[in-house]
């Protein structure tokens, strides 16, 4: 037996009811249908309803609901969205008539597919304006399960999930900060483990038919390190004979700190890929911040004059290149320039960002959360009229002036994430630099404090600015 | 189902361009032939672009012919719709979205 069994960690299984309802064979099916059913009347909503953003359900639940209950749902709990995705659903019945014959070419095995798909939805997001169309909001929705269904339909596996999905890879950055993972219990019981169910699946006596899948990411359980690339989906649990994984407890932003060999992924700090993920979710949550206060506004119709240009995709893209690719790269070089200089480091520069760049994970949560709680809370309520006025009139008259709390209740909280964030990042990088240069770790760390702090400057002085929601920039 | 009566709904924000603040709106409502609409009830309800934002409201008075003045406070920059709720003196109703873009902040 390990030494574990002695400081039991939380289990969310052990909960009375829901860990009954979780570990339940169709507990994710059960999840999905709602969230599948929320997905159709918001497609619905989106082509046939109001136009006005603010009374519609795809542009309401998609940009104030979804995304802040997703990010404080990865903040308390874990990756749940991706345990109840609705296109994983229709993706299951479809494969019901398609087998997928074909494996996913080896070149895009990484993140670099996904790392630009999600840096294209936030500069879609800002040059189409989705927040304020519900038709464009519901489209991408459409896309969203064609895109699923294209690719799984072809390819083997959860390729869609592991390579493609940008809200997925979003959810796989973010649940590093999360305090609940899906773990073995006892390592002692995989050890003596000959079937090895938890990533082979099970088949009847036959051997033909599969009757349970196993992990469909490629993580094998007992050497599973943190939550990157787990949807949650609880087969694992499903296919363990021994009932020994669990969703368990574990310190948030821990598996940022090390860099053990990772099933289903290496090591972190050999996939440039993954850490170029983390920096597009870093420094594109300032940068999705960024298109929604005045200044932008200041600067977008300055660059357009200073590139004699007229239509906003030239000056937005140059916006992007510089905060997603100069900006990063200049910072990051920064820092591991010092750290090779003043801690004596023998790591190559892009070496080094890669293995400093996890550190900025909790930096950029901390200001997705400062962001989307915002919109979330303060606008909370909206929700009741909205679908008041959808199913009309039957839920009696909408109630417009419901919203949610006042902004000088929510900022403060905004405050609240960002100083968590900067702490998170401060502890990782610290615990970085110790690990890395043992000689002179607190050299190698000033730098890298030095990227975190600035990047909580400019994270508090983007809260600090008046928000101005615009779809154009020349007026 | 009776046709949506045929009003056209012509509109001055004072200031202009907009700016965030209270603002005073003017409405002139012409029926099809061009003759002012008197005796109407009409509402004011400002919209962010954004959704999940505060709506405002306002009502308004019929200052002329055909003429309704109200107040609408535009609490933050950006991009605004207000909607006009117009309930005619016949009992009928009908609404109008008119895009009030680009308002600035102070």
């Amino acid at each position: 037996m390990s030494g574990r069994t002695n400081q039991l960690p939380f289990d969310l299984f052990r909960v009375p009811v829901l860990g009954r309802l979780l570990r339940w064979r169709h507990s994710r099916t059960a999840l999905q249908i709602p969230t599948l059913m929320v997905a159709i009347a918001m497609i619905v909503h989106g082509l046939f309803g109001p136009t006005l953003a603010p009374k519609n359900l795809a542009t309401t639940v998609s940009w104030v609901h979804f995304r802040g209950a997703l990010v404080l749902v990865l903040l308390c709990a874990g990756n749940l969205f991706c345990l109840a995705c609705p296109f994983m659903l229709v993706r299951q019945w479809a494969r019901r008539w398609f087998r997928p014959r074909l494996t996913w070419p080896r070149a895009l095995r990484n993140k670099w597919l996904s790392a630009g798909l999600f840096a294209l939805i936030l500069f879609a997001y800002e040059l189409f304006d989705l927040w304020s169309s519900p038709w464009w909001t519901s489209w991408l929705i459409v896309a969203y399960f064609a895109g699923v269904l294209a690719i799984d339909g072809l390819f083997k596996h959860a390729v869609f999930c592991k390579w493609v999905c940008p809200i997925g890879q979003f959810n796989f950055v973010a649940s590093a900060l999360s305090p609940l993972e899906v773990k073995v219990r006892d390592e002692g019981v995989c050890t003596s483990c000959r079937t090895k169910d938890c990533i082979r699946g099970r088949r009847d006596g036959s051997g033909l038919v599969s009757i349970q899948r196993g992990c469909e990411l490629a993580l094998f359980q007992p050497a599973k390190v943190g939550n990157m690339d787990c949807t949650f989906c609880l087969e694992c649990v499903q296919a363990c004979p021994h009932d020994n994984v669990g969703i368990l407890s574990r310190p948030p932003a821990s598996e940022l700190m090390s860099d053990p060999r990772r099933s289903g992924i290496g090591y972190f700090s050999r996939r440039p890929d993954l850490a170029a993920l983390t920096l597009v979710f870093t420094f594109g949550a300032l940068l999705n911040a960024f298109g929604m206060v005045s200044p932008v506004y200041t600067l977008e119709s300055w660059m357009a004059r200073a590139m004699h240009v007229s239509h906003e995709a030239p000056v937005l893209g140059a916006i992007f290149i510089f905060a997603l690719v100069v900006e990063p790269v200049f910072l990051l070089g920064a820092a591991a320039w010092l750290t090779r200089v003043w801690a004596g480091s023998r790591r190559g520069i892009l070496a080094t960002i890669v293995r400093y760049a996890y550190g900025l994970v909790p930096m950029g949560f901390g200001m997705w959360l400062a962001h989307y709680s915002f919109h979330f809370l303060t606008g909370m309520l909206t929700l009741v009229p909205v679908v008041q006025n959808a199913v009309s009139p039957w839920l009696g008259e909408p109630l417009w002036r419901w919203t949610g709390l006042p902004t000088r209740f929510v900022q403060p909280l905004e405050f609240g994430f960002l100083a968590l964030g900067l702490m998170g990042s401060l502890m990782v990088m610290h615990r970085l630099a110790e690990g890395e240069e043992g000689a002179h770790p607190a050299r190698a760390f000033v730098p890298w404090a030095a990227v975190c702090l600035l990047l909580f400057a400019a994270s508090v002085w983007l809260i600090l600015q008046p928000m101005e929601m615009r779809a154009t920039f020349m007026g | 189902m009776a046709e949506a009566p045929a009003v056209t709904i012509e509109r001055e924000i004072d200031p202009w361009p907009a700016r965030v603040g209270p603002a005073e709106v003017t409405l002139k409502l012409t029926d099809a032939g061009g003759k002012p609409v008197s005796g109407a009830r009409v509402k004011l309800e400002g919209d962010m672009a954004h959704p999940g934002m505060k709506p405002e409201f306002g009502d308004t008075r019929e200052i002329g012919p055909g003429r309704y003045q109200g107040r609408l406070a535009f609490t933050m920059a950006g991009d605004w719709v207000m909607l006009v709720h117009v309930t005619l003196p016949g009992g009928q109703t009908l609404e109008r979205q008119l895009d009030v873009k680009g308002v600035r902040a102070n």
